[in-house]
């Protein structure tokens, strides 16, 4: 067995620990996992991003326009010191501002349009109602309804808002499921390594 | 030593049907969906030779679920002689995405710079998206191992997305939905997607609306695109130990509940 195979096999043990109580061995593999991935993101972002984009570019080949984008981050550290806070307020604003500018047009068709074409669909095709239109429009019409808080929610408006939330519980029920479906993946893939990998129980 | 309290019981109940069901090797074959049959279809359909960027878009946590996806995914493009680009868009998935493609790569004969390529991390994901749609020469001037772009004859005449048939995103959160947004909606990318189960219903909208071509999820789609390519893994070993723990869980509901309204009951609350 290799060294790699055996730290981790040990360190899933330790990990699992936790599910009889809290203790020091759960305490250092946890604690091990977060330095670890803070270190190799850190080693990623100083390698890939730093060094590649900005350092070796700016300093070796004499790309001088990267002096503006080597300005701006810099600007950041000036919210270590109070009086020189507000420099910080540059790159900040550049950020926000094309980000926003990027995000906004993408999110309005991705997010809205396309989705509100694909949602609003023809209830009636080819003389026949399509049932999972009239679901859907009825989902979407009294989910709406029961997050409209300017009117009372009695009435008939209180019976579509009631529908909406029963819209609501179907959806978190199913998102619920998937997610334990998703930890039961992992507890899977970690016993399937434990036993063939580890322990070499299965083949 | 401490008492064991009943939650102690429910664990060690789920780690025993996990072990027995894993011990018993029983390959319990499943049903393919029609998601997962239409990323099979693509990849299946696609011409030989044609470039296919993998993202991975996940972090080392979820790998257990991640992997078989993945390595299912792969494996086909290999097998049909597609030309694979790697990248990561978050930086845990960087080690691990040059791994599996160096793996599966070795598997089918592949030769790196040839046959695939494994461009590395890029920050910044929506940045990195954007300009790889105007050019991926300058996202990425060196793959992961340090190599010129130019140096590597695969991605001699790959400029920017037009010549990429497609995106698979390999995620384990909402990194996809930036795919679709932005390389999808603003350069016409396919975007597919093999996400965790915890994903699904996030992405499922998307797969309705169109804008995702395909998507598969969780361990139990690993399994259903293992069976369609022939060639079993950890999600088609993993389905019974999947099966017999949902079913664990569904039985520890119902005693939960049973056990809650008799003391309601007992209590005199109704």
């Amino acid at each position: 067995m290799d060294v790699g195979t055996l730290v981790a096999g040990l360190l899933t043990l330790a990990i699992l620990t936790f599910l009889y109580r809290d203790n020091p061995i759960y305490k250092m593999a946890e604690s091990l996992l977060i330095g670890v991935a803070i270190g190799y993101v850190l080693v990623v972002t100083w390698t890939n991003s730093l060094m590649a984009l900005l350092f070796t570019p700016l300093f070796s080949r004499g790309e001088l326009w990267l002096i503006v984008p080597f300005a701006l981050g810099f600007l950041m550290f000036g919210r270590l010191h109070r009086r020189t806070a507000i420099l910080s307020r540059i790159p900040i604003g550049v950020l926000i501002g094309s980000g926003a500018g990027v995000a906004i047009p993408a999110m309005l068709e991705a997010r809205t349009l396309r989705q509100l074409s694909a949602t609003v669909g023809p209830v009636f095709a080819d003389g026949t109602v399509d049932i999972s239109m009239v679901v859907v429009l009825l989902g979407v019409l009294s989910t709406l309804i029961y997050f409209y808080f300017s009117r009372e929610q009695v009435g008939w408006w209180g019976r579509t808002a009631r529908l909406g939330t029963w819209f609501l519980m179907i959806f978190f029920g199913t998102t619920f499921g998937y997610t334990v479906m998703s930890r039961m993946s992992t507890f899977i893939g970690r016993m399937e390594f434990l036993l063939s990998d580890f322990l070499r129980i299965i083949s | 030593m401490k008492r064991l309290e009943s939650r102690h019981w429910v664990f060690i109940g789920l780690f025993l049907v996990v072990l027995l069901s894993m011990l018993l090797q029983v390959d319990l074959g499943v049903e393919v969906s029609s998601d997962t049959t239409r990323l099979f279809d693509y990849i299946e359909n696609l011409p030989p030779g044609s470039t296919i960027m993998i993202s991975f878009d996940h972090e080392a946590s979820s790998l257990p679920e991640i992997r078989p996806l993945a390595l299912a995914v792969l494996r086909h493009a290999f097998a049909r002689n597609q030309r694979l680009v790697g990248v990561a868009l978050l930086a845990e998935g960087t080690g691990i995405g040059y791994r599996l493609m160096e793996q599966v790569g070795k598997e089918y004969g592949k030769v790196y710079g040839e046959d695939y390529v494994f461009l590395g991390f890029k920050p910044q994901y929506i940045a990195a998206m954007l300009s790889m749609g105007e050019s991926i020469r300058q996202t990425f001037p060196e793959d992961y191992l340090g190599r010129s772009y130019d140096s590597l004859p695969m991605l001699q005449g790959v400029r920017n997305y037009d010549q990429i048939a497609g995106v698979i995103s390999i995620a384990d959160g909402s990194l996809t939905t930036h795919w679709i947004e932005y390389a999808g909606n603003q350069y016409g990318v396919r975007v597919s997607a093999a996400v965790a189960a915890a994903m699904v219903t996030t992405y499922d909208p998307y797969l309705a609306s169109g804008q995702l071509h395909a998507m598969i999820g969780g361990l139990r789609g690993a399994a259903e695109y293992e069976q369609l390519i022939h060639q079993g893994g950890s999600g088609l070993r993993g389905m019974l130990a999947q099966t017999t723990a949902h079913m664990y869980v569904i039985l520890m509901i119902l005693i939960g509940n049973v056990v809650y309204f008799r003391g309601r009951r007992k209590r005199g609350e109704g």
